[in-house]
């Protein structure tokens, strides 16, 4: 079957409106936000129902076309990148909220709704999704899916795959398996071994997401600090007391003067380190617990410890946290945000190595962290423009890497592994752990339709 | 030490290894010979599933109960899987921690069997399951090679979640060899709040009311039929036909600023008979809630769980009831004396199970499931389970792939090999 061919089948399936295939069209589809690889796909197709995605899937297979499923294209790793020669599966179509049930704490949502539309949706219901990853504006709750996404509050409340319910999914054969929403001690728990797959077991077309009731109250803090090293103490013995906020984020000065920039935040310019805290639950005794998490701070000399007093303060704090990144652009012109993770006492390790790896390859490097996770996000600043640079950092993102595994911890803690870091899985992985990922791969999708090249390595066994 | 009554399996003989290599040697050969291997933990469920036949070795996890690594700092735990729930709690107090799940028997059961049964009890309300503080796993597969899967960070999105591939996968995919688990602080103080209610109606207004709460329970448990053996609470009243007990973990200033925020939330709706329990008796009653091992369990709606129970209650007068309320989970409880189930013959067990108990666990969205059939009952694992799911094949799939030999627990997995 030639390619005009699986064009017209594609075409006769969702309607010819629904099907890209010129190269100007095609060519925006060529990677998501992670742009060193990419593959200009055969086509786009939007589906609007699982049904369709079905199809499509069928019809790609029998032409031995590997297909990529993408959300709104937010993936740092490069997950959505798609395949040689590979048809892209576009979910922003199925984008309807179909239920919400308060009563049972669950919505159904098609895999194209935006993180952000269902907390909006919910306002007022005294429930939230709680999933919160600082991309929650633009990135799809499929895409939370497939790559397990996290945020500042999955601290306390846990990251996508402890608020999935079920999921209907698509396998590479075209077949369409619904799992949950009620918990089935029959079934393995197949639908959270999908949870960060990052499309390579199944296609999600539905999810039932479950619902968290708000907390009662909350307090929200700023506190500054002298250095990087100090700050990240104050993480580690927050966490070491035995006290899990409900979101623990440190930014050191480097993002601080992005930040300062586009929303005025006003952190005192010698502040080497911010950390945001926000602790919540029942009213009673949340002010001793926060007079234990300030006592904390100031056994690391804190500049200043500032409370949100009204509702505006505390938006501001998580604006300014959650759109940091963006506003690095007015510190250069391009930039790698890495995703790693360490046990948490070996925050303030971490970032002594990250300075002096940035030292090292001559590249600055301003961080963000969801410190109280021990999840790291190096940012390392960059213009594409400037090879030099750009192989450096590249070589620094791969060091700091090296450093979280040498650490006892992870590659990614919610990014996902994608094309980007592909080589370090054999690193963090032995042989065995690898074979059996490959096992699960091959159960779900033996034909290797779905995102080939993602995740790891193809297995010969 | 417990003894553990193995006499349900077709065992030849029965192997303690003391590491990780034993156990891969043992399954190696045993692979080689096509020779089956039944792991063991506590033997606390090995009534569950249908029975194994082929005769094969019995693989007693009794001697790999050590932690191996507890940097407490990090709220991280990493144990061998023959550990004991209630051991690994001991552990973790030492460091005011624990794991805030709660399972059957658990001074018996075994960390790496809760996880393969994804057991579980009243605090999933507040704390979920076993699978929401598993972070990593080794295990050895149908070949005996030992292969890890997650880690020891509590947020990783590396490879495929093979540690939640583990939970209620019955020992088919591997015989676990270690677990990490995330830990919570322990908290210092509990209470109860224990309603009679007069009708279902109230327990579901109450139930109804939870949501928009100002509390955050850490148990939401509905009780129905006569109490389980050694209850330690009062009798119902001769008017309550059902009693919902709800606790509270935390400070001393929150339990009990919960407690009374709770009380008079369901004054006003109507709630009388109201009792709250403090101090030593909470931990007597918490425990009698969360470690009787049950028969039958339902899994459904929760805004259907009200209605199922009512029903279940009738059908099945001599039967305790328990449900995980705020989950959509029923647990019905063996008779005691023991007496026949239904009140009428209305047939065998089986019977009962698949046309009187399994439609009624459908209508409302669910499943049901034996957990432990009567003794000299033999059930299919339709009987068991119900119908194969449009996942069974996925499912046979993935086992084949660990176990090609089929030697791991074989016959135990729903609708494996």
């Amino acid at each position: 079957m030639s390619n005009t061919e699986l064009i017209r089948k594609l075409r006769a399936v969702l309607r010819p409106e629904n099907v890209l295939s010129a190269p100007s069209e095609l060519v925006v589809y060529d990677c998501d936000a992670f742009t060193v690889e990419r593959h200009i796909p055969l086509a786009v197709v939007f589906p609007r129902s699982t049904e369709h995605v079905a199809e499509v899937v069928r019809v790609c297979s029998a032409h031995g076309c590997p297909v990529v499923a993408r959300g709104a294209g937010t993936g740092l790793a490069g997950g959505c990148t798609p395949p040689p020669n590979g048809v892209v599966i576009m979910l922003t179509r199925m984008n309807k909220i179909l239920e919400i049930h308060l009563r049972d704490a669950m919505a159904l949502v098609e895999p194209g709704v935006l993180n952000l539309q269902l907390t909006n949706a919910l306002c007022g219901s005294g429930y939230h999704f709680a999933p919160d990853p600082s991309s929650q504006g633009t990135s799809t709750i499929g895409g939370n899916v497939a790559t397990n996404a996290g945020g500042p509050h999955t601290l306390k409340y846990g990251v996508t795959v402890n608020h999935v319910a079920g999921l209907e999914i698509v396998l590479g054969d075209g077949s369409i398996v619904q799992i949950g929403p009620v918990e089935d001690p029959a079934m393995l728990d197949l639908a959270r071994v999908v949870c960060g797959s990052e499309g390579t077991l199944a296609i999600v077309t539905k999810i039932w997401a479950k619902l968290t009731k708000n907390p009662q109250a909350c307090r929200t803090i700023r506190a500054t600090f002298a250095s990087i090293d100090d700050a990240s103490q104050a993480v580690s013995q927050i966490i070491a007391a035995g006290i899990v906020p409900a979101a623990l984020e440190l930014m050191d000065r480097g993002i601080l003067d992005a930040v300062e920039a586009a929303f005025a935040l006003g952190v005192p310019p010698e502040a080497a380190a911010v950390l945001i805290i926000e602790i919540d639950g029942p009213e009673a005794g949340l002010d001793s617990l926060l007079d234990q998490v300030i006592a904390l701070c100031r056994n690391w000399n804190p500049g200043e410890v500032l409370q949100a007093k009204t509702p505006a303060e505390r938006e501001l704090l998580w604006k300014c946290r959650k759109m940091a990144v963006g506003a690095v652009g007015r510190l250069s012109p391009g930039y790698v945000i890495q995703d790693g993770v360490v046990p948490r006492t070996r925050l303030p390790q971490v970032f002594r190595r990250i300075l002096e790896i940035a030292a090292k390859h001559r590249v600055r490097i301003v961080n963000v962290a969801h410190a109280g996770d021990g999840n790291v996000h190096p940012i390392l600043l960059l213009d594409e423009r400037d090879r030099d640079l750009t192989a450096r950092a590249q070589a620094a993102s791969r060091e700091v890497l090296e450093e979280c595994i040498a650490c006892g911890g992870s590659i990614t803690a919610e990014h996902g592994v994608g094309i980007e870091k592909i080589e370090l899985m054999e690193k963090l992985f032995a042989p065995a752990d690898l074979r059996a990922m490959h096992r699960v791969r091959q159960a779900f999708d033996p034909a290797g339709q779905l995102n080939p090249g993602k995740k790891f390595k193809a297995i010969c066994q | 030490m417990t003894t553990i009554t193995t006499s349900g399996l077709p065992l030849e003989q029965t192997v303690a290894p003391t590491d990780e290599p034993a156990v891969a040697t043992l399954i190696g050969e045993a692979c080689k010979s096509g020779t089956p291997v039944y792991p063991i933990g506590g033997g606390t469920s090995l009534d569950y599933g249908p029975q194994p036949v082929r005769p094969g070795i019995g693989l007693s996890l009794c001697h790999m109960n050590r932690v191996l690594d507890h940097p407490a700092d990090d709220l991280t735990i990493t144990v061998e899987a023959g550990l004991t729930l209630a051991e690994l709690n001991q552990h973790l107090a030492t460091k005011q921690q624990w794991l805030p799940i709660d399972a059957p028997e658990s001074v018996r059961a075994t960390v790496g069997g809760i996880v393969v049964t994804n057991a579980c009890g009243p605090r999933r309300y507040a704390h979920g399951t076993i699978g929401d503080y598993l972070l990593g796993i080794r295990a050895i597969d149908g070949h005996g090679e030992a292969y890890a899967g997650g880690g020891r960070v509590v947020k990783n999105a590396a490879g495929y979640n093979l540690p939640r591939l583990m939970v209620g996968s019955l020992g088919t995919l591997g015989a676990i060899t270690q677990a990490t688990f995330m830990v919570r602080p322990l908290p210092t103080h509990s209470a109860l709040v224990i309603c009679d209610l007069p009708s279902f109606q109230q327990a579901e207004r109450l139930l109804v009311s939870l949501g928009h709460s100002r509390t955050t329970p850490m148990i939401v448990e509905l009780l129905a039929g006569p109490a389980q053996p050694h209850c330690p609470l009062p009798g119902m009243p001769e008017t309550a036909v059902a009693r919902l007990a709800v606790g509270f973990a935390g400070s001393a200033a929150e339990v009990q600023g919960m407690g009374n925020v709770l009380c008079d939330e369901w004054q006003a709706l109507g709630a009388d008979g109201l009792t709250s329990i403090t101090g030593a008796r909470v931990d007597t009653v918490w425990n009698w809630l969360s470690e009787s091992p049950a028969m039958l369990q339902m899994n459904v709606l929760p805004s259907r769980l009200v209605g199922v129970m009512e029903r279940v209650a009738k059908l099945l007068a001599e039967s305790p009831l328990q449900a995980h309320a705020g989950n959509g989970v029923i647990r019905i409880y063996r008779p005691s004396p023991p007496v026949p189930l239904l009140q009428k013959d209305e047939g065998s067990f089986a019977n009962l199970v698949q046309n009187t108990l399994r439609p009624i666990a459908t209508a409302a969205g669910g499943h049901l499931t034996v957990l432990a059939a009567p003794a000299g009952v033999e059930l299919t694992p339709v009987e068991i389970w119900g119908p194969p799911r449009p996942g069974a094949a996925l499912m046979r799939s993935i086992q084949k792939r660990f176990d090609p030999a089929g030697i791991l627990n074989p016959g135990r997995l729903s609708f494996g090999m």
